[in-house]
């Protein structure tokens, strides 16, 4: 199987969940993802960033697990946003109608003064 | 800028696991870097091509170990087709379902988006069956962008 593995890596800076996910984003990173995402809801995260770095293949797959993840932010009353996605990925989140539910930033640091100026 | 001859083709075969259409994204876009595709179009060619390949291992082969996919790259002198055929354990309906709205609100899976991708980042495509039975679906992008 070629299956790379996706390394996910959870921190917090100035009140933001950070997700880091570094590597393709495909079927074979649904349980990481998800795992990430409820380890950070359960500590009580109400912000959410999905860090993507060095990510040069996301597919449908994928998708669809972020498809999930918003569901869940949906119903419960969390702020997702996303950064580090290369121009080609922005255009597919923006094609399949991510972009609409959710902010995507060039970077962390746009990211987190979104969120900053988001909860003033 | 490399001329290429006119008929330039490649020919790749992949087991109908997951990942292998990894391989087949990269040879493909070595190939549209060869003959003069632009960087942005190369990108989007590797997206369909990956979509395509998996909507083969995963659909028309039913991920069934000894099933191959065949995939086959054609250079007119304009432009390239893509040709990516599976064994036909499953007929494509064709039906594309676009975004995600309804995906959100539960009334469709969340699985399902890469026929819709493919579509929107290719030139033409289309599902034709192979005499053998298994389904054929050809993408086709000009090397000069779309205005």
């Amino acid at each position: 199987m070629l299956d790379n593995d996706l390394e996910v890596h959870i921190r917090e800076r100035e009140g933001v969940a950070i997700i880091d996910l570094i590597g393709d984003v495909t079927t074979f990173a649904e349980e990481k993802i998800t795992n990430a995402y409820n380890e950070v809801s359960r500590k009580g995260a109400r912000n959410i960033l999905l860090n993507f770095r060095q990510n040069d293949y996301i597919n449908s797959a994928g998708i669809a697990i972020l498809i999930g993840i918003v569901t869940e932010v949906n119903r419960s009353n969390q702020r997702l946003a996303m950064s580090g996605l290369s121009q080609h990925f922005q255009k597919i989140f923006r094609m399949v109608g991510l972009a609409q539910y959710v902010d995507i930033y060039q970077d962390e640091d746009e990211a987190i003064r979104g969120f900053t100026a988001a909860m003033a | 800028m490399y001329d290429p001859p006119v008929s330039s083709s490649i020919d790749l075969s992949i087991p109908s696991e997951l990942g292998y259409e990894r391989v087949v994204r990269e040879a493909v876009a070595s190939f549209a870097h060869r003959l003069g595709f632009a960087t942005e179009r190369v990108e989007d060619l590797k997206t369909a091509v990956s979509e395509a390949c998996l909507n083969a291992i995963e659909h028309g082969n039913a991920q069934t170990p000894g099933l191959r996919v065949d995939v086959t790259c054609v250079w007119d002198g304009s432009g390239l087709t893509v040709c990516v055929q599976d064994q036909g354990l499953r007929p494509y309906s064709g039906h594309v379902t676009p975004g995600i709205e309804q995906r959100l609100r539960g009334d469709a899976p969340p699985r399902g988006l890469g026929l819709y991708l493919i579509t929107q980042l290719v030139d033409a495509c289309g599902f034709k069956l192979s005499s053998n039975g298994g389904n054929v679906l050809y993408m086709c992008m000009r090397r000069c962008p779309r205005a």
